[in-house]
């Protein structure tokens, strides 16, 4: 494709319906990395209804920007009040929040809004150049292939949440099963249906994940005690980080890039872990190690820009492969099934005005971003001071209309209610429902790809490992699959010989 | 968590795998080279029973190798956990059959004005101690949803008998 295309296909981000929907998205991010307890996930599964009456392009633009919005918003709330509003801001209470006592939180929240402006934008580019590049190798993938892929996809998001990995397991092959009910996608038999006539073509993606994600988290915020919030004022003149602070931060905010967009190729809870890794990353290279923990700008600027660029990573697999790696790419590609939009391979090539402008508007967001962030920052960390019995009731009153306004069915309300009960459940219990939608996502393509993998090779099983590139992926699934038992195992015993050594 | 927990939790995810398995024997398996509508859903729930089972027999195994004073600790650890978080859930539990009402209400009375109720009760069941703040957001989250839902997006919700 000629660049002059690329080019074209990018500033269709411009278009003013899409720039709109990239702002809505940008500041509802914003306003949900902001607020504690209202994960990306639940708000992006609320939105999506919305979305769905601007059309593909805008609406996945704005649901991208709530996305990569809520990395940004996250830091304020992590700085000003030592609540992190994401869990991949977290590590930036130990030096941002430090800093704020120290009379900086201004330049803190600056250089967290500058380096999730740097990370966001380097992990655009180079999803530009992967995406594409991955996508062209996977268009050689025929049914035995997407299958093995589904089922490395499966392994390797059993890692998902960082918890137990026979929860998560356990959790996608319930997905998996949810999955099937409704028609089967090869011979159109009716399954699971149990006589509801509602639940015939399948179990609402939306009723599910709002009721999994939205329902649940307000009752998980009603089970604990509310904690008042004190808060630092910042003044707009102080959002200035001196020279020295400005250029001690350079380095940690390009390693913080790289690092971040690496580790959000990988499954799992790409941007927490790549926060955590860039912090202790910067304490081991930093001259100034005992500042560490006591307001070193080191430690915003490496976590905050490492855990925008995860946040990029983790759209390669989803665009070029189809794959979610983490839970809001999960949503995300629910979001983009029910626009009739199918992410993998063929994306580029059958819809690259869609792929093209999506990654446009990433561009335009950040820029946005780093606008909104700097002059409103005030605004928005007075936002969190919206106490949850006000902001509550909204939530669960959207998730009700979200489910509703689906299919126009008061039975999906019905679902959404009891996936809220269960979700809160399960939290209780230790089940994360992330793995469970992952299951639900995968599940279509997982069935269709096994079942026409066999018909194709009139039901002999080696048709499962016949290609080179199967065998591969068969044994990336072998080596995940005894690898982390194998490590398991090696540090059992490095531990058994320290303990006799002692 | 506590091990009762790890239990109960694996017991019910077994039943619930097994239901389905079961429920899967009306639909066909057919032959290896044209595959039913049944395989899919039995290696599935084939696989969340054996994963089901085997956090069971991690659980019950733990259960087995804890010594006595553990184990009075395990249930002493287990009712303090219960006690703590009543205070908490009850309120959950109170939203759930509040939730259930208000969905229930929808129909008959119609979403605006079991919408309105909702918000309110809702907002003084998480802690609003005057009237004055959840009517306001009430009414405030009814226009809303007016405007944005219906006027804009065109969605039709159930008026009731009221309107």
């Amino acid at each position: 494709m000629a660049d002059r295309t690329i080019l074209s296909f990018l500033l269709i981000a411009f278009q003013p319906a899409n720039l709109l929907a990239c702002f809505a998205g940008a500041v509802v991010g914003t306003l949900v990395g902001v607020l504690p307890g209202l994960g990306p996930a639940a708000v992006m599964a609320l939105v999506i209804p919305l979305t769905l009456k601007l059309g593909p392009t805008a609406g996945l633009i704005m649901l991208a920007g709530i996305y990569y919005g809520s990395m940004y918003g996250g830091s304020t709330t992590s700085i000003l009040v030592n609540v992190p509003g994401e869990p991949a801001s977290v590590v930036t209470t130990l030096d941002g929040y430090a800093m704020a006592k120290k009379g900086r939180a201004g330049a803190a929240l600056a250089i967290a809004a500058i380096g999730s402006f740097v990370a966001g934008t380097v992990s655009v580019i180079a999803l530009q150049f992967f995406a594409p590049l991955l996508a062209r190798s996977a268009l050689a993938f025929g049914p035995a292939e997407y299958f093995v892929l589904t089922v490395l996809g499966v392994i390797l998001l059993s890692n998902l949440t960082g918890k137990s990995r026979v929860k998560s397991l356990i959790m996608i092959m319930v997905g998996l099963m949810l999955s099937t009910i409704g028609f089967d996608p090869v011979g159109g038999v009716e399954r699971f249906s149990f006589g509801f006539e509602s639940v015939q073509g399948g179990i609402s993606f939306i009723a599910l994940t709002t009721g999994l994600f939205g329902v649940a988290e307000v009752f998980s915020v009603m089970a604990e005690k509310e904690k008042p919030m004190g808060l630092f004022p910042v003044r707009f003149r102080e959002l200035y980080p001196d020279r020295e602070e400005l250029k001690r931060s350079l380095a940690p905010m390009a390693r913080g890039s790289v690092l971040g967009f690496l580790i959000g190729l990988l499954p799992g809870p790409a941007a927490t872990m790549a926060a955590f890794a860039s912090y202790s990353l910067e304490r081991r290279l930093s001259k100034r190690r005992d500042q560490f923990g006591k307001g070193a700008i080191e430690g915003v600027a490496g976590p905050e820009s490492a855990n925008n660029a995860a946040a990029g990573g983790a759209m390669v697999p989803l665009l070029s492969l189809g794959l979610p790696f983490t839970p809001t790419t999960a949503v995300l590609l629910g979001g983009m099934l029910l626009h009739g939009v199918t992410p993998g391979p063929f994306l580029l090539r059958d819809r690259p005005e869609l792929f093209w402008g999506v990654i446009g508007s990433f561009y335009l967001g950040n820029a946005m971003l780093l606008i909104l962030n700097l002059p409103l920052v005030g605004i928005f960390a007075k936002i969190v001071r919206v106490a949850p019995r006000y902001l509550m009731p909204i939530v669960l009153v959207l998730c009700v209309i979200g489910a509703y306004g689906d299919n126009l069915n008061l039975f999906d309300v019905w679902v959404m209610f009891g996936a809220g009960v269960t979700g809160y459940l399960m939290r209780k219990y230790g089940y994360e429902p992330a793995p469970l939608v992952i299951g639900l996502v995968l599940g279509p393509v997982m069935e269709r790809s096994l079942r026409q993998a066999l018909i194709i090779s009139q039901g002999n099983l080696s048709g499962l490992w016949d290609s080179t590139l199967c065998q591969v992926m068969w044994f990336i699934v072998l080596l995940s699959a005894i690898l982390p038992f194998i490590t398991h195992y090696l540090r059992r015993s490095a531990a058994s010989v320290s303990k006799k050594a002692n | 968590m506590g091990i009762r927990k790890e239990i109960a939790s694996s017991l019910v995810l077994i039943l619930c795998g097994a239901f389905f398995l079961l429920y899967d024997t009306r639909y066909p398996l057919d032959q290896w080279a044209n595959p039913g509508p049944g395989v899919f859903p039995l290696l599935a729930g084939g696989i969340w029973v054996i994963l089901a089972a085997s956090e069971f027999i991690r659980a019950f195994r733990k259960t087995g190798s804890l010594t006595e004073e553990e184990r009075s600790k395990e249930k002493i650890r287990f009712l303090r956990e219960i006690l703590q978080r009543n205070t908490g859930e009850r309120k959950v539990l109170l939203m759930i059959a509040v939730f259930i009402i208000y969905l229930s209400m929808v129909k008959l009375v119609g979403f605006f004005t079991s919408t309105f109720l909702f918000v309110i009760v809702s907002s003084r069941l998480m802690g609003a101690k005057d009237w004055k703040g959840p009517v306001t957001l009430a009414a405030g989250t009814n226009l809303f949803c007016y405007l944005l839902f219906e006027v804009w997006l065109k969605l039709s919700f159930s008026r009731g008998i009221l309107f």
